[in-house]
């Protein structure tokens, strides 16, 4: 019922405003402890939503008339989490085929009825990176999500405005994938490097030839274009700044090397994400700005990735890396809160230190701080109600709010949420189906298949 | 001998369906000239002529009304009490496009570990499945089964594509009969053919991937098409334009000439491929939907054709379990019953797609592709019991694709002037009990077999179940094949099942062919417990799909491939 509702306010917006825009709401949330993330806690305090924004925040507010009020005393609201690593709501994550595959864009991929959304959204979730996976040297674009559960046409889960970003990898799974599974480069460390040099390389030729191309057309109209090439493009737009890198990695000395590449090609922003041999060189990427997006405590599930520690993002965050804290995985995306608690434990970063690990934190590494990631007032109002603090192993997600509408209740949440059921499936008594973790590498499991 | 023999049998077959399925595919008929008398003429969608009389003369129809002169040339076809409705038009389908045979020992080894995979960043465009260049009428076959079997349904006119991955090529508006692929062309290269399907293993390997494709050949031909045509205006001293046959087949799609057909079962691959047309702005038609009632404003208001699919979901079964209290339920039965319900509902909602289309106002048409072509009839009712009105079902098998495949001013309706394309049943097409008895086709003459009677005990077999079988059953523990062989004939069918965790062969009992659909039942013993298994599987070709009923253990799901006859 909820959910046809929600698909019938969709469609009458969509008659009104031709679809534009996805749906916003207006309300009132009376009474919860405003853990802001910039301006500190704020004990006892509303906050006024109107049309997804935040207007106002402050003590006893005046109930517009006829507004929704969400009564959150005694609980602690937070800004809606942010996965800064996610393959949730996918079609595809690999294409891996190629070593560069920079063209391809998860953007044109996105599955809203993915139930995993759903469930990140019951642990506080609003927005997530939904990144290509790792298979590829440079794998393609990444899209900015934002969890409006419910919305049936894939482009009202794009965070419209959000910047361009892409998905970079080194180390294994290229190697493993395009070396060991299809004999061509790279198939060591350094051809991972090289495949780097050799793209922007030829993205930069490319570009010259469009910018003579351009330059003649000026005073000759039947000046003959150079062949276009998307996947070049895309790489020429990376290079001028106009796509961020987020980069799989792991080990240190190829942490270094990708910055060195960056520095030669003159790219400024990057994101490393797992980087869990970030703590060795944290000056270093601290020095070029760039950023880190960490498991809490997740490692040696692979041999590169055996040299690692849970004092990761406390080592980054204190010597000034912009750190975040992802899930990569349909499981850890419903708790994210409790792996931004383990920095407490280990490494001893404050309350609002942890909490900026899965808010503000990843909003920058995304580009849309100013959009989301705190509790303030114009910011989008994506926001996250708990019962109990959020960095507690007792709290429970109760609310979740995306563009001032509630997409999570825990009041009013029934078993089966799922949006479009198979009308020939099989209900089998299955008992244990699993969840799926780390999907880096999903579509590329026919390339070690033997036949 | 033996062997001759077996060789021979098919192509027996073959000719007594001819012969007795149509009478002038291959024979010149005596006259041209057709008088249709006494029939129900539905003309166009509500709009009837009760005991009226149709002329055709040269495949057009010349003549339509209560009060008709037959000239004396003309073959009177007396079809008192029977209905004459236009030919049907399919929107989309394979129709004369044979099944490529399945790739040989060789090629799939070359498949494996060699040389596509070391290439399988820079593809063939062949080997990618892009082949925009691909004409349907190059790969139309006139003797395909596939005609024979829609026209017998009351299809005259369908429009064709060709078979393959994500840019199959050019489709073509095709009328159901002809001995030659040029005979049978209406129109050629009317559309540029896509799906969201991969070439496995090469580039574009993904959804993703195809969508990337689609945005670089796209832009690629924009420019591409500019450079020829200041080309073509001054030669002298420009660089001359490649010559690339996939490129050019973009041009008459991005002049706006000829529409791309989109086929998006899902409504993903709906909103998908109406994203790219979005983007790129390629005039598209989507086809094959069979979950898009949710998109029927997003449609509306783009102004987009959509042919709808021909085919639905198996019926679920109704449980027949006991009306028990719900308190005496276990959690699993509870969550088993509320999930049977959800899948009850979604199987309301394909069926009701047309419906809600219609509702909305929107002209749809009907696509065959993908549809057991013997099941569209009862599909239709089906779609009618769920709420389209049979004025509406047959507007989107008539007018509505004539209009949106631009062919109304010669297809679509019984009018003077138009091609003689008929479809005549003995009863209400869309009645239960209706048999189409001729189809006219730009007025050549089919006329179909009455159905032989039904035997007592069911239907009779119309599939080859006789043979062995191997199969794979899909059990809550996991996937596990064995051998089915079935023995004997119509009355007395016998047969043995063999699988890796039974053992040895167990005697099947109660076997029978009802149609095209093998029942059997078999049990074996199960660590001291006897464990019955009621099988149910529907026969297509060589292949059987269905399900194992695992006695109290919820049902199975099973494939299986004929692989030859009983020793």
């Amino acid at each position: 019922m909820f959910k046809s509702y929600i698909s019938f306010c969709s469609m009458c917006l969509l008659l009104c405003l031709g679809w534009a825009q996805p749906e916003t709401g207006n309300l009132l949330i009376k009474g919860g402890t405003v853990l802001t993330i910039t301006q500190g806690v704020m004990p006892n305090t509303d906050i006024l939503v109107q049309n997804g924004k935040i207007k106002r925040i402050g003590k006893n507010l005046r109930t517009p008339k006829g507004m929704k009020v969400i009564d959150a005393s005694g609980m602690h609201v937070m800004p809606g989490i942010i996965d800064a690593h996610s393959h949730a709501g996918l079609s595809s994550i690999n294409e891996s085929t190629s070593a560069v595959t920079a063209e391809v864009w998860e953007g044109d991929v996105i599955n809203p009825y993915d139930i995993t959304l759903y469930r990140a959204l019951a642990g506080g979730v609003t927005a997530s990176h939904a990144m290509h996976g790792s298979a590829n040297a440079i794998g393609g674009q990444c899209e900015t999500i934002k969890h409006r559960w419910g919305v049936l046409d894939p482009k009202d889960m794009q965070m419209q405005g959000a910047p361009r970003t892409i998905k970079f990898a080194l180390g294994e799974n290229p190697m493993r994938v395009h070396g060991s599974g299809k004999r061509v480069l790279p198939s060591s460390r350094m051809g991972v490097e090289a495949v780097f040099r050799n793209a922007f390389s030829k993205a930069k030729e490319y570009e010259k030839e469009w910018k003579a191309y351009k330059d003649e057309q000026a005073n000759n109209p039947a000046a003959v274009p150079p062949a276009y090439n998307l996947r070049m493009q895309t790489l020429v737009d990376v290079l001028n700044g106009d796509v961020l890198i987020h980069c799989h990695s792991y080990r240190a000395d190829e942490i270094l090397m990708l910055m060195n590449v960056c520095k030669d090609f003159g790219v400024e922003k990057i994101c490393f994400q797992h980087v869990n041999e970030g703590f060795k060189v944290a000056p270093e990427l601290a020095e070029f700005g760039a950023m880190a997006s960490v498991f809490a405590d997740w490692w040696a599930y692979k041999f590169e990735v055996y040299y690692s520690t849970a004092y990761n993002a406390a080592i980054l965050t204190k010597n000034g890396v912009i750190t975040s804290i992802n899930s990569d995985s349909g499981e850890l995306i419903r708790h994210l809160y409790h792996e931004a608690a383990k920095t407490q434990k280990y490494g001893g970063l404050t309350d609002n230190e942890a909490l900026r690990l899965i808010t503000l934190n990843p909003a920058i590494q995304l580009g849309i701080d100013d959009r989301v990631g705190s509790i303030e007032k114009d910011k989008d109002a994506d926001i996250a109600i708990f019962k109990g603090h959020p960095l507690s192993i007792y709290s429970v997600p109760q609310t979740t709010i995306v563009d001032g509408i509630v997409r999570f209740d825990i009041n009013n949440d029934p078993s089966d949420m799922r949006i479009y059921v198979d009308p020939e499936e099989k209900i089998l008594p299955v008992f244990d189906e699993g969840h799926h973790h780390d999907n880096c590498m999903q579509d590329v499991w026919w390339l070690f298949e033997e036949e | 001998m033996v062997l001759l023999c077996l060789s021979l049998a098919p192509y027996h077959s073959l000719l007594g369906q001819r012969s007795g399925n149509s009478t002038s595919t291959n024979l010149q008929p005596v006259s041209q000239t057709y008088a249709i008398t006494g029939a129900t003429i539905i003309q166009s969608p509500g709009k009837q002529l009760d005991q009226g009389t149709i002329l055709i003369k040269d495949g057009l129809i010349v003549s339509v009304g209560s009060d008709v002169d037959i000239p004396g040339e003309a073959q009177v076809i007396k079809v008192d009490s029977m209905y004459v409705y236009a030919g049907f038009i399919d929107g989309m389908s394979h129709t004369g496009i044979p099944k490529p045979k399945a790739a040989s020992a060789q090629q799939t080894g070359n498949r494996s570990r060699g040389q596509s995979r070391s290439d399988s960043a820079n593809p063939p465009n062949k080997d990618a499945g892009i082949q925009p260049e691909q004409d349907v009428k190059d790969v139309l076959d006139p003797k395909d089964g596939s005609i024979g079997a829609l026209r017998k349904l009351g299809f005259t006119a369908a429009h064709v594509v060709p078979r393959g991955k994500m840019l199959p090529g050019t489709g073509s508006i095709i009328l159901l009969t002809g001995n030659s692929p040029d005979e049978m062309v209406f129109r050629a290269q009317s559309s540029l053919f896509s799906q969201f399907v991969t070439a496995s293993g090469v580039y574009p390997n993904t959804i993703m991937g195809i969508m990337a494709k689609w945005r670089d050949l796209y832009r690629q031909a924009e420019l591409a098409r500019t450079h020829e045509s200041s080309y073509a205006q001054k030669p002298a001293g420009m660089k001359r334009p490649a010559y690339d046959r996939v490129i050019q087949a973009f041009y008459p799609t991005i002049n706006g000439d000829r529409p791309v057909f989109f086929k998006a079962e899902k409504a993903l691959e709906a909103y998908r491929a109406l994203a790219l047309a979005e983007d790129l702005g390629f005039p598209i038609v989507l086809t094959g939907l069979q979950q898009g009632w949710d998109l029927t404003s997003k449609l509306q208001s783009a102004n987009t054709p959509v042919f709808l699919s021909l085919d639905l979901p198996k019926a679920p079964k109704s449980s027949d379990k006991k009306k028990e209290k719900e308190s005496d339920l276990s959690e699993i039965e509870k969550e088993t019953m509320a999930l049977t319900k959800r899948k009850a509902e979604a199987y309301k909602q394909s069926c009701s797609q047309a419906a809600t289309f219609a509702q909305a106002g929107i002209s749809f048409g009907l696509s065959s592709e993908g549809a057991k072509v013997k099941d569209i009839p009862a599909n239709l009712r089906t779609m009618i019991k769920h709420g389209l009105s049979e004025e509406a079902a047959l507007a989107a098998l008539t007018t509505n694709p004539a209009q949106m495949l631009g062919v109304s001013d010669v297809m679509g309706t019984v009018e003077v002037g138009k091609l003689a394309n008929l479809v005549i049943s003995n009863n209400s097409y869309f009645a239960e009990k209706s048999n189409v008895r001729y189809v006219f086709v730009e007025g050549v003459m089919h006329e179909i077999e009455a159905p032989k009677p039904k035997k007592k005990s069911g239907a009779a077999p119309t599939a080859q179940a006789v043979g062995k079988w191997n199969y794979t059953v899909e059990t809550p523990q996991g996937s596990s094949s064995g051998l089915i062989i079935i023995k004997g004939e119509d009355g007395n069918y016998s047969g043995t099942i063999s699988n890796e965790m039974m053992g040895a062969d167990q005697e099947l009992s109660e076997v029978d062919v009802s149609g095209d659909e093998l029942t059997f039942s078999f049990s074996f013993d199960n660590d001291g417990q006897t464990m019955s298994i009621q099988v149910t599987g529907t026969i297509e070709d060589t292949d059987m799909e269905g399900v194992m009923e695992l006695g109290g253990f919820g049902e199975a799901p099973f494939e299986a491939q004929r692989t030859g006859d009983p020793e």
